[in-house]
């Protein structure tokens, strides 16, 4: 996996159709598609550490070194914070590979189940109801 | 014969009066003798704080029986407007019981004349006073009803009415094409037993628009010291909401 760091990993479908998410963000299952999963690789660009949802974002590059920005909606702070996780695990410009379900809207938001950093730690964020 | 069964029953006397000794030693007591319920506890639901969280919703199977025509009551399908299909979605009150299965924690504060409930979901509160009034009168439905409290021996009984029609659980989680409902006519009644550090807590659905007899779940809540520092977080809804007029927005970071 280290290779391919800082970069790529669109895994599965190829959609790079952008339309604006027109539902709630709030709901897991009817926002968000669980047989679409999307795992990408890449770097946090900015947090939104706020309510109601978290939300961190990702720029990942492909192969032509095109960068896509994928929102990744996770729980509340409290909820994330009892869990141990704080804003500070969340750094701009760390490296994580994040695993989810795409929005079915087809926009690049996703539910963020899992992180993995850099450094081997998995982060529980999910769900993002 | 007649010797052996009254040590028998002075034996079984004495092991009640120890057990029930006990019992009452076991559980924190506020000066006036009452059962303590104050702290942050988990949400009834909750099934692991630490990880992904049980979902806040009834089980189908332990429900009553619907009314014939009900079902359309109980059940509503999606529409695409979070307004209407998830309303927690766009801020709008999570409401009583809904807010309370929600896997976010409650504070509970206590004194001898109320209990109040603070969930930490949109920041609710549930004041209710335990002094034998009535329910209040010719007040609007709402979210949350109105409720008032009573103890049953060690038991805290939370009777609420006045609901306006409003989603009921987290149902819409488990099946994006429809949601679950209360109607207004919806009565409640919550039985809090304080056991060690858990509280067992049972609710009691009577809504005589949809079901043919009140029924009863059972849940769990759990005391967690660790959380008083930093105690309840803030939850402004709105500081983050991207769903207004119940269509959502990209974020600024996407634009």
């Amino acid at each position: 996996m280290k290779r391919t760091l800082p970069a790529i990993l669109f895994l599965g479908f190829g959609l790079f159709v952008m339309t604006k998410p027109i539902l709630a963000h709030h709901s897991e299952a009817a926002e968000y598609d669980p047989t679409k999963p999307v795992k990408v690789t890449g770097t946090i660009k900015t947090v939104e550490w706020r309510n109601p949802h978290v939300w961190f974002y990702v720029d990942v590059k492909d192969e032509n070194g095109k960068i896509t920005t994928w929102g990744f909606s996770t729980s509340p702070p409290g909820m994330l914070l009892r869990r141990g996780i704080t804003k500070d695990v969340f750094k701009i410009g760390a490296v994580v590979n994040v695993e989810g379900s795409r929005a079915r809207d087809g926009s690049n938001n996703a539910t963020g189940r899992k992180v993995t950093f850099a450094d081997g730690r998995n982060v529980i964020a999910a769900p993002s109801e | 014969m007649q010797k052996r069964f009254v040590f028998s029953a002075i034996f079984a006397a004495l092991s009640l009066a120890i057990a029930m000794k006990s019992s009452a030693q076991d559980i924190s007591r506020l000066p006036d003798g009452k059962p303590d319920f104050s702290g942050i506890w988990s949400s009834p639901t909750t099934v692991n704080p630490k990880g992904p969280r049980g979902q806040g919703i009834f089980n189908a199977d332990k429900m009553g029986q619907v009314k014939p025509g009900a079902e359309s009551l109980l059940y509503e399908m999606r529409t695409g407007d979070a307004r209407h299909d998830e309303p927690r979605a766009v801020c709008m009150p999570s409401g009583f019981p809904s807010g309370m299965l929600y896997a976010l924690p409650v504070q509970i504060v206590q004194t001898s004349k109320y209990i109040v409930i603070v969930h930490e979901l949109q920041r609710a509160t549930r004041i209710i006073p335990l002094d034998g009034r009535p329910h209040r009168q010719g007040l609007e439905p709402s979210y949350y009803g109105d409720s008032i409290g009573h103890w049953e021996g060690d038991t805290l009984v939370i009777d609420s009415t006045n609901f306006k029609r409003w989603i009921l659980d987290d149902y819409h989680y488990t099946d994006p094409t429809k949601s679950r409902w209360h109607s207004d006519a919806l009565h409640t009644i919550e039985y809090l037993k304080r056991e060690g550090n858990t509280i067992s807590y049972r609710i009691t659905i009577d809504d005589p628009k949809i079901f043919t007899a009140p029924w009863s779940q059972d849940f769990k809540m759990t005391l967690h010291p660790d959380w008083d520092e930093p105690g309840l977080l803030e939850y402004a809804c709105e500081d983050n909401n991207r769903c207004a007029n119940g269509h959502c927005t990209e974020s600024e970071a996407q634009k």
